[in-house]
C-alpha cells in the first residue's frame, strides 16, 4: 500500500486531449478520488456523435463538459457561395429530422428580403406539412428517449407511424427526410390528388395511437421513478442560455413563435402549447409528446382552412436579394430555429448566421448534469431534445 | 395565450427604445436600422457590454431571453458583432450590431458572457469561425467546432472555400452565367483558375498520346504483319488448341505403358504424385517446343502429303495447314499405339 500512497496515475490519457486517469489517494481514510469519464462521441446513449467528458465524484457528476464539432460541416460557409434558391438543398440538412421546418426559415427570410407576395393556398400547405414534419421528429424523440431508459417497445410503434408519416410526405414531396420542398415565393409543385383525405385518414389513426403512448411510457411507473424531479431547468436559466422548444416549456414558459409572433398563417388558427411545471425530465417529455397532440389539432384546423389556388409565384431568372439583412425566426420541432440573412445585393447571401435550437439547449446540458447521477445523467441527456448535426452545422 | 398577446401593449415601439437605449449611453448608440422587420441598433464598441447590460436590466426593456451572437464581416473596416435579444414579457426582439476594435487584423470586442449564460459557447464559435478576441471571456480555446490545430479563421471573406479554388463551378445552366434576357454569359478565365474536368480531361489523354505513341506504332506494324501473313488471331487460338488436345491425348496416353506393365510392388502415393509432376512438366515442355516452332515457321508437325492434296484440291492455306497437322498427330498416335503393343508383346 505504502508504494500507492503518492498520486500515482496508473491509467494514460485514452482520449485526445483528455486524460482518463484514476488517482489512488490511499492514505488509510476513505476518500475519493475525481475521476473523468468521457462519453461518446460514438457512445449508443448519446444519439449522434455528441462527446461529453463528465467529472465524477464516485457515482455523482460534478461537472460536465459537452465536446462538440465532429460533425461540423460548415453550412454557413458553404451557403455563401450558393444562390438563394440553392440554399433550400442546403439548410434541410443540418437538422436531418426537421428538414422541411429548416427550409420554411430561409424560403421566409428570402421572401421578406424580396417583398415577394406568397400565395395563400402555398402558406396553408407549408404550414401543413410542417406540422407533419414535426410529429414526425417528436415520434422519433418518444422512441429514442424511451429506449435511453431502456423500453424498447416505444420506438417500434413510433416507427410504425414514423412510416406511414413518411410515406404521405413522399406522395407530396418526393423526400422522406430532406423534402426540398419550398422555393422563395411558394412550393415547387402542388399537393398530389387525394392528399387532403390521406392526410385526414392519418389524423384519425393517430388520434387512436397516441393514447397508446401515453399509457405505455407517462403512465409507466419506473419511467415516472426515473424522470420525475430528475434536471430540473428553472425558467431565468433557461431563457439565459436561450433554451427554446419543448426544453423551455415545460419551465412553464410559453414562449413559441407560432403564438408569440406569428409567421404564415398560424395567426388564423388556434394554437395550443402545452406547458409544464416544474421543468424536470418528465415534464420535458410531456410537452413533447402533447405537442403531437397539438400538431394534429393544428393539421385538422388547416385542412378546413386551405382554400384553391395557386401554390408558386413566378421567380426572376436571378433571385437577388437587395442590400440589407433580416432576422426570421420559426418554431422548429426542437425549438426556435433563426436565420441571419445578410445580402450585399449579389446572387448569393453575404451571410447566413443559422441560430439552431439544438446548440443552445446542449449548453445548458453542463448546468443540468451538474449534482446528478450517472444514470440520471442519461435521463437527463436524453430529454433535452437534441441533434446533433444541429448543433455543429 | 391571452396574457402573451396582452403583452404587446407594455411593449416599446423601435423609436422609444432607441430614445431609452440613448438616455443611458449617449454617445455608446451610434444609429439604427429598421429593415424587413429586423429592428438594429448599431453600438459603439466600448459601450457594448453597457449596452447589453441595459437592455437586460432596464424594466422597461426586460430582454430576458439570450437569442444569438455571431460574427459579420465588414470588409475592409474589420469585423461586426452582432446579438439578439428577445423579452418575454414585452415580445420585443432587438438586434445590437458593433464594428469590433482593431480592423482585421485584431478583432477585439468586450464579452458579455457575465450578462447571459448562453453567449459562452456562441463567442467560442464567433472566435472559432472569425478570429475575434472576447476580451473577459473565460475561455475562447480549445476551439469549439472546427479541430484544434486548425489554422485559419473559416468564415472570414478572405477564407477561400477550398472546393471552389480547386473546381469553378461547373455547368452553364447556373443562374449566375445567365443575363437578364436568359442569355448564357461566357465565364472568362481567370489567372489561378484550376482545369475544369473537361479540360483536364483533354490534357491527359494529349499527354497520353505523346508517351504512348512509340508503343501504338509498334502495335500497329504487328497488326500490319498479321495481315499481311494472312493468319487471323482467333484461327492461331483454334490452331493451338488443337495442338493442346492432341498433346493432352499423348499425356493421357503414355503412361498406359510403365502402368500396364506388371510390378511387383505396387508404387506409393508420393511416388505416383511424383511420376505425375514429372509427366505434366515435361508435356509442358514439350507443348512450349511446339509453338516456338509454330512461331518460327517451320512446321514440323504438318503431314505433307495431305497438305499437297488439299492444297491441289483447291482448299485455303489454312484450312489445309490444320487439316494436315490433325493427319501428322493422327498418324503419330498410330505409330506410339503400335510400339506399345510391341513393348507388351516383347514383356
Amino acid at each position: 500500500m505504502s508504494e500507492l500512497s503518492t498520486r500515482d496515475r496508473i491509467h494514460p490519457g485514452t482520449a485526445p486531449g483528455e486524460d482518463l486517469h484514476l488517482e489512488i489517494l490511499g492514505d488509510g481514510d476513505f476518500a475519493t478520488a475525481e475521476m473523468s469519464l468521457s462519453i461518446g462521441p460514438a457512445h449508443p446513449a448519446t444519439h449522434g456523435v455528441l462527446r461529453i467528458v463528465l467529472d465524477m465524484d464516485g457515482e455523482r457528476v460534478v461537472g460536465a463538459r459537452p465536446v462538440i464539432g465532429y460533425m461540423h460541416r460548415g453550412f454557413e460557409k458553404l451557403a455563401e457561395y450558393r444562390d438563394f434558391r440553392q440554399i433550400m438543398a442546403l439548410v434541410n440538412r443540418h437538422d436531418w429530422l426537421s428538414g422541411f421546418s429548416n427550409e420554411l426559415g430561409v424560403a421566409l427570410a428570402v421572401e421578406e428580403m424580396l417583398e415577394m407576395e406568397v400565395p395563400d393556398r402555398a402558406q396553408w400547405i407549408r404550414m401543413l406539412i410542417a406540422e407533419w414534419n414535426r410529429i414526425l421528429n417528436h415520434l422519433m424523440f418518444v422512441g429514442s428517449f424511451a429506449i435511453e431508459l431502456g423500453a424498447i417497445t416505444p420506438m417500434f410503434y413510433a416507427f410504425r407511424e414514423r412510416e406511414d408519416i413518411q410515406h404521405l410526405l413522399e406522395s407530396a414531396t418526393g423526400g422522406r427526410l430532406h423534402f426540398t420542398y419550398n422555393q422563395p415565393g411558394g412550393l415547387k409543385i402542388d399537393l398530389p390528388k387525394g392528399f387532403l383525405r390521406q392526410s385526414a385518414d392519418l389524423v384519425t389513426t393517430l388520434r387512436k395511437r397516441v393514447p397508446d403512448y401515453k399509457d405505455l411510457v407517462l403512465g409507466n411507473e419506473i419511467f415516472q421513478a426515473r424522470t420525475k424531479g430528475v434536471g430540473p431547468l428553472p425558467a431565468d436559466v433557461a431563457l439565459s442560455y436561450g433554451v427554446t422548444g419543448p426544453t423551455l416549456h415545460a419551465a412553464g414558459v410559453p414562449e413559441d413563435s407560432r403564438v408569440t409572433e406569428p409567421y404564415l398563417k398560424y395567426g388564423d388558427i388556434d394554437v395550443h402549447v402545452p406547458l409544464g411545471e416544474n421543468g424536470d425530465a418528465y415534464d420535458r417529455f410531456s410537452c413533447l409528446l402533447h405537442r403531437i397532440d397539438a400538431s394534429l389539432d393544428i393539421i385538422e384546423q388547416i385542412h378546413d382552412h386551405i382554400p384553391a389556388g395557386p401554390v408558386n409565384s413566378k421567380l426572376p431568372k436571378m433571385v437577388k436579394a437587395p442590400e440589407g439583412s433580416t432576422y426570421v425566426r420559426t418554431e422548429n420541432p426542437l425549438g426556435q430555429l433563426g436565420y441571419w440573412l445578410e445580402s450585399d445585393g449579389g446572387r448569393t447571401p453575404w451571410r447566413l448566421k443559422m441560430r439552431t435550437p439544438s446548440f443552445s439547449n446542449v449548453q445548458a446540458v453542463p448546468y443540468l448534469l451538474n449534482g446528478v447521477l450517472v444514470p440520471d445523467a442519461v435521463a437527463v441527456l436524453g430529454s433535452v431534445f437534441f441533434v446533433v448535426g444541429d448543433i455543429d452545422r | 395565450m391571452t396574457d402573451v398577446l396582452a403583452r404587446r401593449d407594455r411593449a416599446l415601439s423601435p423609436d422609444e427604445t432607441e430614445a431609452l437605449l440613448r438616455d443611458r449611453l449617449g454617445d455608446g448608440i451610434t444609429g439604427s436600422t429598421l429593415e424587413f422587420g429586423t429592428f438594429t441598433v448599431h453600438v459603439a464598441a466600448s459601450s457594448w457590454h453597457a449596452a447589453v447590460q441595459s437592455c437586460r436590466d432596464e424594466s422597461l426593456l426586460a430582454y430576458d431571453m439570450f437569442d444569438s451572437l455571431f460574427g459579420i464581416d465588414a470588409r475592409e473596416e474589420g469585423f461586426d458583432v452582432v446579438t439578439v435579444l428577445y423579452s418575454t414579457s414585452t415580445g420585443n426582439r432587438i438586434c445590437l450590431r458593433t464594428r469590433c476594435d482593431g480592423g482585421r487584423e485584431t478583432p477585439v470586442c468586450e464579452t458579455i458572457t457575465d450578462i447571459y449564460r448562453g453567449a459562452d459557447w456562441m463567442e467560442r464559435e464567433t472566435w472559432d469561425m472569425f478570429g475575434i478576441d472576447f476580451v473577459g471571456h473565460p475561455a475562447l480555446e480549445p476551439r469549439l467546432l472546427t479541430v484544434e490545430n486548425f489554422e485559419g479563421w473559416p468564415l472570414r471573406k478572405d477564407f477561400h472555400l477550398a472546393s471552389r479554388v480547386a473546381k469553378p463551378w461547373p455547368g452553364v445552366n447556373e443562374p449566375a452565367e445567365l443575363d437578364e434576357d436568359g442569355n448564357v454569359i461566357k465565364r472568362q478565365p481567370q489567372i489561378g483558375d484550376a482545369p475544369g474536368p473537361y479540360d483536364l480531361d483533354k490534357a491527359m489523354a494529349e499527354q497520353a498520346r505523346a508517351v504512348n505513341a512509340s508503343a501504338i506504332e509498334a502495335a500497329r506494324e504487328a497488326d500490319d504483319a498479321r495481315a499481311a501473313e494472312g493468319s487471323t488471331p482467333a484461327l492461331d487460338v483454334q490452331e493451338s488448341e488443337q495442338a493442346d488436345n492432341a498433346v493432352d491425348a499423348e499425356s493421357e496416353t503414355s503412361p498406359s505403358g510403365p502402368g500396364a506393365s506388371p510390378a511387383d510392388e505396387e508404387p506409393t502415393a508420393a511416388e505416383k504424385a511424383d511420376a505425375r509432376r514429372k509427366e505434366q512438366a515435361e508435356a509442358r515442355t514439350r507443348k512450349a517446343a511446339e509453338r516456338t516452332a509454330e512461331e518460327s515457321g517451320d512446321d514440323p508437325q504438318l503431314d505433307q502429303e495431305t497438305y499437297d492434296r488439299l492444297i491441289a484440291e483447291g482448299k485455303s492455306e489454312r484450312i489445309a495447314r490444320s487439316k494436315a497437322k490433325a493427319a501428322r498427330i493422327k498418324k503419330q498416335r498410330a505409330a506410339e499405339a503400335a510400339t506399345d503393343d510391341d513393348e507388351q508383346g516383347d514383356a
